[in-house]
C-alpha cells in the first residue's frame, strides 16, 4: 500500500512539475516556445480602390514580422472606421472583441471597464515593461499612463501618440484672391471682404457657373469646420483651468466667448456669403462642391485639401478651373490680443486597450509593442523603397506616384497608414520626419503643405492636462450633448439676426438643461477637491 | 302504427380514436414544418426575452444576469427625467397621432377609389405605380426629398422662386419644424399608402356583388354604393388594422427619421427609436433602452387591448 502511494505521489509531483515547466518555459529567449493565436482590431474604411486590411501587403508585413520575432499568428479583426464605436460596442457585448482593440471612444471603454469586460493594464504593463521598450520609447509615461485612476490606480488603456498635432486651418482659394487683386487676408474684417467679392465677382470666377457660387463652405459640424471663426473669439488669457472646466466638447464650444464666433457665422449666413443648404445635406455633398471649384473658403483638418493624392481637393480644383486653382491656408482669425490663437491637441490619441476576453496579455502586450517599432512604423509609413517612396539627398522620405498595379498592391487606405500604426497617428520617421511631410502628399505642390502646417501650429496652445479621475456625468449624458451640440450651432447659424440671439441662447440653456451644466459643475468640483483651484461655474448664463 | 324513427339532424360525431403512430404518419409533415417557424420565436423573440430583466438591473451585459445586481425603477426613474426621452417620447406621440389620422384613412381612401376604376388594365398599372414607392428604401427617398425640397437648391423651391419672382422666397419643407413634420407625414403616405391598399382590395373581392347590384336597382349612386355598401364591407378589416395600428403609438421607425431629419429639424424628429439607438448602442447604456423599449411595450399592450375591448363594445369582434 505504502509503495503504491509513494508511486501515486511521485506521479502527482512528475506532473506537477511537468505542467508547470509547460507553462513557465512558454515564452523563452524573447520568444513563445508554443505558437500563439492573436487577433487585432484594424479600421478598415473601405476605400474604393483600397485594399483589405487584414490580408494587405502591410498586414502581412506585420503577421510575418510578430511570427518570426515572438511565434505569434496574429489574425486581423476588419471594424468599420466611421462605425468603429457601435462595431466595438457590439463585439465587447458579444464577447467576441479581438485580443487587442483600439477605439478612439474613452467613454465605451470605462463603461465596458465598470461591467469588468477590460483587463486593468496597470499590472501587466509593470510585470512586462523590460519587454516593451519600444512600447515606451513611442508613448512615453505621458501617454500610457494617461487615463490612469489617481485614486484606484486602474489603467484602462494606453493613448497611442499624436505626432502632429496640427488640427484645423481655414483654407481660401488663392487664385481667386490673385484674380480679384486681393492679399491673403490677415484679419477677420478682410477675411469678411474676400468673401463678399467672391460673392460679388461670381462671374468673374466661375463664368457659366456663377449661381453655384459659394463663398463660404461649412457642414453640419460647424464646431469643426468654422473651429477657427470661433476660436477667434474666444479671450486670449483664458486659463488652463477655466478652459478644462468647459472643455468637454471637443469643439470647445463652451469656452466663453464662442457665441460670438457663432454670431459672425450668423451674419455671413444671412448675408448669402454661406452655402444655404449647409443643413439638409451631408459632409459627401460638401466634398463634392469644393471638388468642383465653387467654393471660396472653408475649414477643415489642417491638411484636409491635400489629402487622397489624385482625387484630393487639391488635383481635383485643378483639374476643373486650371492648373493655378489651389486652396491655401490662412489665420485671419484673431483673439482679443491680436494673436490667431489655435487650440491644439494633446499628444493622445486613439486609446488600445485588451478586452478580458483577451486570450494571450503577454502576447497582446508585445504586439503593441511590436507595433511600436520606429522599424516596423516606418516601412508602414513609407513602403518599399523605389515604389512607394524615394528618398531625397537630405534625406527626407518623398511618396511616388504609383503606377495603377503597384497601387493596388501597396495603396494605404490611410494617411500615414494609421489605421495599422494603432499606437501612432503621424509620420514616424526619426530625423527625416519634418523634412518628409511635405513630400507625403503626392502630387499636391509642397510648399502648400508647409505652410498649411506652419500656419495651424503657428501660436497653438495645449491646453494642460488635469489627472482629475473619470467624470462621470460625460458618461451619462456625453451621447446626448454630443449629438445635441451640432442641432445648436446649426440652428443658431441659421436663424434670422434679430433672432440669433434668442435662439441662441434658447439652444444653450437646451444643452446646459440636458447635462452640459452637470458636467461643468462635476470638472469644477473635482478641479477644486484635487488642484484646490475653484473656478465658477456660471460664465456661460451670466 | 308503428313508429318511425326519425334520423337526428344534429348527428354527433365521435372521436376517432387514433394511436400516435397513425397521428404522426399523417400530420407529421404538418409539424415538421412548423419546426422552423417555431425554433425562430423560440430563439430570436422569447429566448431574448430573459434579458427585460436588464431594464431592472444595473447596466452590465458582460457579467451573467443573474449575477447583475438588482437596481429597481432606477431606471425608468432616469429616462423619466431625462429631458431627450421626454423630448422623444412627445414627438413619436405627435408624429405617430398624425399618421394615424393621415395616413391610416390614406389606403382605405385609394383602395376604395381604385375599386372603382372600370378600365382593368389602367387599374392594374395605377396599383402597380402605387406599389413601387413602397419598395424605396428611407434612404433614398431622404436623397430624393433633399433634392426637391432643400430650401435654396430643392427642384420645388427653384420653381417657386420663379413662378413669384422672389430670389428669397422659401418654402421651408426640410428646415423649418412645423413644415417638416408635414414632409415627414407626407411622404410616409406616399410610401406606403399603395402597399397598404392590398389588403382591403383583397377584402373588397369578398363583399358579394348582390349587395352592389341591390343597391344599384334601389337606386343607390356610386357614392351611395360606396358609402353603405362598400366601407360597411371593410369595416371589420379596417377595426383589425387600427388596433394593431394603437399597438404602434409608442412605436417609431427607425430608418424613417434617421433618413429624413436633420440638424435644423431635431428638436421635433428625434423618436425614441433614435434615442434608443443613441443611448443603448453608442451610448452604452442597455439597461436604461431596455427600460424604455419595456415602457413602449407596455403601452403598446395597454391601447391594444383597450382598442380591441372598444371595439367588441362597438359590436365589432376585434383580434382576440
Amino acid at each position: 500500500m505504502k509503495r503504491i502511494l509513494a508511486i501515486l505521489l511521485t506521479l502527482a509531483l512528475v506532473a506537477s512539475l511537468g505542467i508547470t515547466s509547460a507553462f513557465a518555459e512558454d515564452f523563452a529567449d524573447g520568444k513563445f516556445t508554443n505558437p500563439q493565436h492573436l487577433t487585432v482590431e484594424v479600421y478598415n474604411r473601405y476605400n474604393d480602390g483600397g485594399t483589405d486590411p487584414t490580408s494587405s501587403v502591410y498586414a502581412q508585413y506585420i503577421k510575418d514580422g510578430m511570427l518570426e520575432k515572438y511565434n505569434i499568428e496574429v489574425e486581423f479583426v476588419s471594424v468599420g472606421r466611421w462605425s468603429e464605436v457601435d462595431d466595438i460596442g457590439n463585439l465587447l457585448a458579444a464577447g467576441q472583441a479581438p485580443d487587442v482593440c483600439v477605439t478612439y471612444s474613452y467613454p465605451t471603454i470605462l463603461t465596458y471597464a465598470d461591467m469588468g469586460g477590460i483587463v486593468d493594464l496597470n499590472e501587466p504593463l509593470t510585470q512586462y515593461k523590460d519587454e516593451l521598450g519600444n512600447l515606451w520609447n513611442l508613448l512615453e509615461d505621458y501617454n500610457i499612463y494617461y487615463d490612469q485612476d489617481p485614486e484606484t490606480k486602474a489603467l484602462w488603456c494606453v493613448e497611442a501618440r499624436l505626432l502632429n498635432n496640427a488640427r484645423i486651418n481655414t483654407f481660401i482659394r488663392e487664385d481667386w484672391l490673385t484674380k480679384l487683386g486681393l492679399d491673403i487676408p490677415k484679419t477677420e474684417e478682410e477675411f469678411e471682404n474676400a468673401l463678399i467679392a467672391f460673392r460679388d465677382n461670381a462671374e468673374t470666377l466661375l463664368g457659366a457657373d456663377a449661381d453655384k457660387m459659394i463663398p463660404f463652405l461649412t457642414t453640419t459640424d460647424i464646431g469643426w469646420m468654422c473651429n477657427q471663426v470661433i476660436n477667434g473669439h474666444v479671450a486670449h488669457d483664458i486659463s488652463d483651468e477655466t478652459a478644462y472646466v468647459y472643455g468637454y466638447d471637443s469643439r470647445q464650444i463652451l469656452y466663453p466667448g464662442a457665441k460670438e464666433g457663432i454670431r459672425t457665422l450668423n451674419k455671413w449666413y444671412n448675408e448669402g456669403l454661406m452655402w444655404k443648404d449647409f443643413a439638409l445635406n451631408d459632409s459627401d455633398q460638401a466634398d463634392n462642391l469644393i471638388k468642383s471649384g465653387w467654393v471660396g473658403a472653408f475649414g477643415h483638418n489642417y491638411d484636409y485639401p491635400y489629402r487622397n493624392g489624385e482625387d484630393s481637393i487639391q488635383a481635383s480644383i485643378q483639374r476643373a478651373a486650371g492648373a493655378d486653382a489651389a486652396f491655401v491656408a490662412i489665420e485671419p482669425f484673431t483673439d482679443d490680443a491680436g494673436v490667431p490663437r489655435k487650440f491644439l491637441s494633446d499628444r493622445v490619441d486613439r486609446k488600445c486597450f485588451l478586452p478580458s476576453t483577451c486570450s494571450n496579455v503577454h502576447a497582446a502586450l508585445l504586439y503593441l509593442d511590436f507595433i511600436s517599432d520606429p522599424e516596423v512604423i516606418k516601412f508602414l509609413q513609407v513602403g518599399q523603397e523605389g515604389i512607394v517612396h524615394e528618398v531625397t539627398e537630405d534625406g527626407a522620405y518623398r511618396l511616388l506616384a504609383m503606377s495603377d498595379e503597384d497601387k493596388a498592391v501597396w495603396i494605404q487606405n490611410s494617411l500615414n497608414n494609421i489605421d495599422h500604426t494603432i499606437t501612432a497617428n503621424g509620420q514616424y520617421l526619426g530625423d527625416a520626419t519634418v523634412a518628409s511631410l511635405a513630400l507625403g502628399y503626392t502630387p499636391v505642390d509642397p510648399k502648400y503643405i508647409t505652410i498649411a502646417y506652419d500656419t495651424a501650429m503657428n501660436e497653438g496652445r495645449v491646453v494642460a492636462k488635469f489627472s482629475v479621475g473619470a467624470i462621470e456625468s460625460e458618461n451619462e449624458v456625453g451621447s446626448s450633448l454630443d449629438s445635441y451640440r451640432d442641432t445648436w450651432l446649426n440652428q443658431a447659424v441659421v436663424a434670422s439676426v434679430e433672432e440669433f440671439d434668442s435662439v441662441y441662447d434658447a439652444c444653450q440653456a437646451e444643452y446646459l438643461g440636458m447635462g452640459g451644466q452637470q458636467i461643468i459643475d462635476e470638472r469644477a468640483a473635482k478641479l477644486k477637491e484635487v488642484y484646490g483651484v475653484e473656478v465658477p461655474t456660471d460664465l456661460l448664463t451670466k | 302504427m308503428s313508429q318511425v324513427k326519425q334520423p337526428s339532424l344534429s348527428r354527433e360525431i365521435k372521436p376517432q380514436k387514433m394511436s400516435w403512430a397513425v397521428y404522426l404518419r399523417r400530420y407529421g409533415t404538418l409539424y415538421l414544418l412548423l419546426v422552423l417557424p417555431v425554433l425562430f420565436f423560440l430563439v430570436f423573440r422569447y429566448y431574448p426575452m430573459q434579458w427585460i430583466a436588464l431594464a431592472f438591473k444595473k447596466n452590465n451585459i458582460i457579467q451573467p444576469l443573474w449575477s447583475v445586481p438588482w437596481v429597481g425603477f432606477e431606471w425608468f426613474q432616469k429616462a423619466f427625467q431625462t429631458k431627450a426621452f421626454l423630448n422623444a417620447l412627445r414627438n413619436t406621440i405627435t408624429l405617430n397621432l398624425m399618421d394615424l389620422v393621415c395616413g391610416f384613412p390614406a389606403p382605405i381612401i385609394l383602395a376604395l377609389l381604385l375599386n372603382e376604376l372600370t378600365f382593368k388594365r389602367f387599374k392594374k398599372v395605377t396599383q402597380t405605380v402605387l406599389y413601387l414607392p413602397h419598395f424605396l428604401s428611407w434612404i433614398i427617398i431622404s436623397g430624393l426629398a433633399t433634392r426637391l425640397l432643400a430650401d435654396n437648391d430643392g427642384l420645388l423651391n427653384l420653381i417657386y422662386k420663379q413662378m413669384t419672382g422672389n430670389s428669397s422666397a422659401v418654402i421651408p419643407f426640410l428646415s423649418n419644424p412645423s413644415y417638416w413634420r408635414w414632409t415627414y407625414i407626407v411622404l410616409g403616405i406616399w410610401k406606403e399608402a399603395g402597399w397598404g391598399t392590398i389588403i382591403y382590395l383583397a377584402a373588397l373581392t369578398n363583399i358579394s356583388p348582390e349587395l352592389y347590384e341591390a343597391a344599384a336597382v334601389d337606386g343607390a349612386g356610386r357614392f351611395r354604393r360606396m358609402w353603405h355598401v362598400t366601407l360597411p364591407g371593410l369595416r371589420p378589416t379596417i377595426i383589425t388594422l387600427l388596433i394593431m395600428r394603437m399597438g404602434y403609438i409608442l412605436g417609431s421607425e427607425f430608418d424613417r427619421p434617421l433618413a429624413m431629419s436633420n440638424k435644423l429639424v431635431t428638436d421635433v424628429s428625434q423618436l425614441i427609436s433614435i434615442y434608443v439607438y443613441e443611448q443603448g448602442i453608442q451610448g452604452l447604456k442597455y439597461s436604461l433602452t431596455t427600460a424604455v423599449g419595456l415602457f413602449q411595450n407596455v403601452v403598446a399592450v395597454i391601447f391594444i387591448l383597450a382598442t380591441n375591448a372598444l371595439a367588441k363594445r362597438m359590436g365589432e369582434r376585434g383580434i382576440m
